[in-house]
């Protein structure tokens, strides 16, 4: 871990490009920050389903074995090491896998795997992943070319992720990154043998395949990520390179090995028998609402259309009492009058 | 039903072309033989107007019956119905009955009226014919622009009045006090009524103008065609008998001088294309002496905001080895390249990626933990 005690070193007056992104803003986490999420998200989650079922049958649930967070993660991981076969098997690019990936993982950081299946959850991170890198495959031709799928099964989730993810849907990876580093490498001074390169570039790329199944990228700037990377394959460069860009060695090197150390943790696929087992006690714990036809699910169902047809005839009624004072069902006009009123009342009517 | 109603009450009989042959076709069977008097007199008369292009037609149709006298086309085969300043129809012989003595009052309505105040009907409909009346007699008057105004409400305030003055005098409401108004308008704004009224038709008589000139160059251009084309023609005419000749006189072998024949015909062509070249001027050359006229549009100023991009941290070089843009290179057909897509923008991204955020601190535990294990 970086040492934090020791204080930045005059505040940097100003600020790069990259704290501007989303990526920066609101996916970077510290390791306890994650497992708090995690923690959170899957304890809440047992909870309500606990409630669902006891709706049901009182009692029912007392038997059940729930999903620990460690269980879902592994199984989200699972899932994560399908996708570059997916991807593969469309001949997307590389940005279309590791964007999918990232889209699975944010996912499930603000969803439980026991409400949303990640099989399915991950097809459609895979199809709105190559919506955004621009390389959008029709519907149709996406679900014949993958076996036991119906359009339904993507498109009904697309709308879900998209708003788990914020709509934030621009990612900065690891591989650009190492691409550039690999560029960069070559304007150093005597400029490094260009197989030695090649073949450092190589290994590092494998590196970062095997960093996107961990959690680096919700922890580290991309930069880091491809600077571990590489340091991993070829120290000389490396530090070479940090020189002539001024930088902090020490700093660089603590946060290249604490890198390099998560990826080597969790930047495995996990054993499959485990994720089976898994996958066994999810069926049985999995969340009755999500079940089309259980009696869970069409309760839910009408408690939702229960709240959407109050919500109708408040907004009726607001237009009807409208109407009758001012004769107008839009409300007063922006410049009679009621113009700053009118406007915060407009601007909050949507926001039930 | 009358059997010339086209349908709507605004799309009368006024623009039908082939007149007397369309009437007769879709005539009743009651009377196949009648002829049908069709005025397209030059002077055309509706609502005080001559037509001049004598396009207008009368509007007729087969079951006209005078209001008067009640007879129609089978009892008065002649059958013509006028139209009263008061808006009321007559035929022709209850007019002469009625007014032939000097004024009289209307059968319908007690107005005095002479046998002038009728005119033939244009609309099917009479009060169209009367809207149409009153807003040519409107637009003569009040013909102020919005260049007269100081603002766009007083020019719309003005319009509102004029209409509303319009609906009075076509529905008859308030009609003393509506002309009382029309009058005292007319009296302020004499002046620019007259201004209006000028401008007006200078700028018809420019329109005619130009559609004459463009029509003047437009022949002009036919027949230098023309004249070019029968000079082509007489050439080869020409060249074909030269050769003949020489073919006749000559010595020489026949093959050469038809392949000398050819190489003059050759030149004589590009001769003349050279000069019709010199004449016109291409697309381009149009274009760029209209760019030359143009305004200089204001220097843009780009969005600014004060993120640091980076790019003083590494030097962007023409070309480096990267076997991932080989393909985009080498790029033969051009297809990667045809949106304007450059490869050294795409390794300044990558390197950008490189150096960003290099100096990042990780987020941490919270700080109370760190104090904790320190």
């Amino acid at each position: 871990m970086a040492d934090s005690t020791v204080p930045d070193a005059s505040p940097p007056t100003r600020r790069g490009l990259y704290e501007s992104s989303s990526q920066y803003q609101h996916w970077r986490f510290s390791p306890t920050q994650l497992q708090e999420m995690r923690d959170n998200l899957t304890n809440k989650a047992v909870s309500t389903i606990r409630a669902a079922f006891e709706r049901d049958e009182p009692g029912s649930s007392n038997a059940l074995e729930f999903l620990s967070s460690a269980d879902e993660l592994a199984l989200v991981r699972l899932y994560a090491t399908k996708i570059p076969q997916l991807s593969a098997h469309f001949r997307f690019s590389e940005e279309i896998e590791a964007t999918g990936i990232s889209y699975l993982k944010r996912f499930y950081l603000k969803n439980t795997v026991m409400d949303h299946h990640p099989k399915n959850i991950m097809l459609t991170a895979l199809f709105l992943a190559a919506k955004t890198c621009n390389r959008m495959v029709a519907i149709d031709d996406y679900v014949s070319r993958i076996p036991k799928t119906t359009a339904a099964d993507v498109l009904d989730l697309e709308f879900p992720v998209a708003q788990s993810l914020n709509f934030e849907f621009a990612v900065w990876h690891a591989h650009r990154a190492l691409w550039g580093l690999f560029l960069d490498l070559q304007t150093l001074d005597p400029p490094p043998d260009p197989d030695v390169l090649h073949e450092a570039h190589k290994i590092a790329l494998d590196a970062i395949r095997r960093s996107r199944l961990s959690d680096v990228e919700l922890l580290y700037a991309p930069s880091q990520i491809a600077l571990a990377c590489l340091h991993r394959a070829n120290t000389d460069l490396v530090r070479r390179w940090l020189a002539t860009k001024g930088e902090d060695l020490d700093f660089a090197e603590g946060l290249c090995n604490s890198i390099t150390n998560e990826i080597d943790a969790h930047g495995v696929a996990p054993p499959v028998e485990m994720v089976r087992e898994i996958d066994r006690r999810l069926k049985l714990c999995k969340n009755p609402e999500t079940i089309p036809g259980s009696r869970a699910y069409l309760r839910r169902r009408a408690e939702l259309e229960a709240m959407a047809a109050a919500k109708r005839k408040r907004k009726a009624e607001r237009a009807r009492a409208a109407m009758e004072a001012e004769g107008d069902p839009f409300g007063p006009g922006m410049g009679d009058g009621a113009g700053a009123g009118s406007d915060s009342s407009g601007a909050g009517m949507d926001v039930d | 039903m009358s059997s010339t109603k086209v349908g709507g009450w605004l799309k009368g009989a006024t623009v039908k072309r082939g007149g007397l042959s369309s009437q007769l076709a879709s005539s009743s069977r009651l009377t196949p033989n009648t002829a049908q008097p069709q005025t397209t007199s030059l002077s055309m008369f509706s609502g005080g107007v001559k037509d001049s292009t004598g396009k207008t037609q009368e509007y007729s149709s087969q079951d006209d019956q005078c209001p008067v006298c009640k007879s129609d086309r089978y009892l008065n085969p002649k059958l013509r119905l006028l139209v009263s300043s008061c808006y009321h129809k007559m035929c022709e012989s209850c007019i002469d009955r009625l007014f032939t003595l000097g004024p009289a009052p209307c059968p319908v309505c007690s107005k005095i009226l002479r046998k002038m105040a009728f005119a033939p009907q244009t609309f099917e409909d009479l009060t169209v014919e009367k809207e149409v009346a009153v807003r040519r007699r409107m637009h003569k008057d009040f013909n102020k622009r919005k260049e007269d105004f100081i603002d766009l409400k007083s020019y719309n305030d003005y319009l509102e009045w004029v209409e509303e003055l319009t609906f009075n005098l076509i529905n008859d409401i308030d009609v003393a006090e509506t002309e009382a108004e029309i009058a005292q308008f007319k009296a302020e704004n004499a002046a620019i009524i007259e201004q209006n009224m000028q401008t007006d038709e200078r700028a018809a008589q420019e329109l005619r103008e130009e559609e004459e000139r463009e029509r003047a160059e437009r022949e002009a251009r036919m027949r230098e065609m023309r004249s070019q084309e029968d000079a082509e023609r007489a050439e080869r005419e020409k060249e074909k008998n030269e050769l003949i000749d020489r073919l006749q006189s000559s010595d020489a072998p026949a093959h050469k001088l038809v392949k000398q024949a050819r190489t003059e015909a050759q030149k004589r062509v590009q001769r003349a294309t050279a000069g019709l070249n010199l004449g016109a001027r291409s697309a381009s050359q149009l274009l760029r002496s209209r760019a030359a006229m143009a305004v200089p549009d204001p220097p843009h100023v780009p969005l600014s905001d004060d993120w640091w991009d980076y790019s003083d941290r590494f030097t962007l070089r023409d070309n480096y080895d990267d076997p991932m843009s080989d393909a985009v290179r080498a790029d033969v057909d051009g297809i990667f390249r045809a949106g304007g897509y450059r490869v050294k923008e795409s390794w300044e991204r990558a390197i950008r990626f490189a150096v960003a955020g290099l100096d990042l601190r990780p987020l941490d535990s919270s700080p109370d933990v760190v104090m904790s294990t320190a």
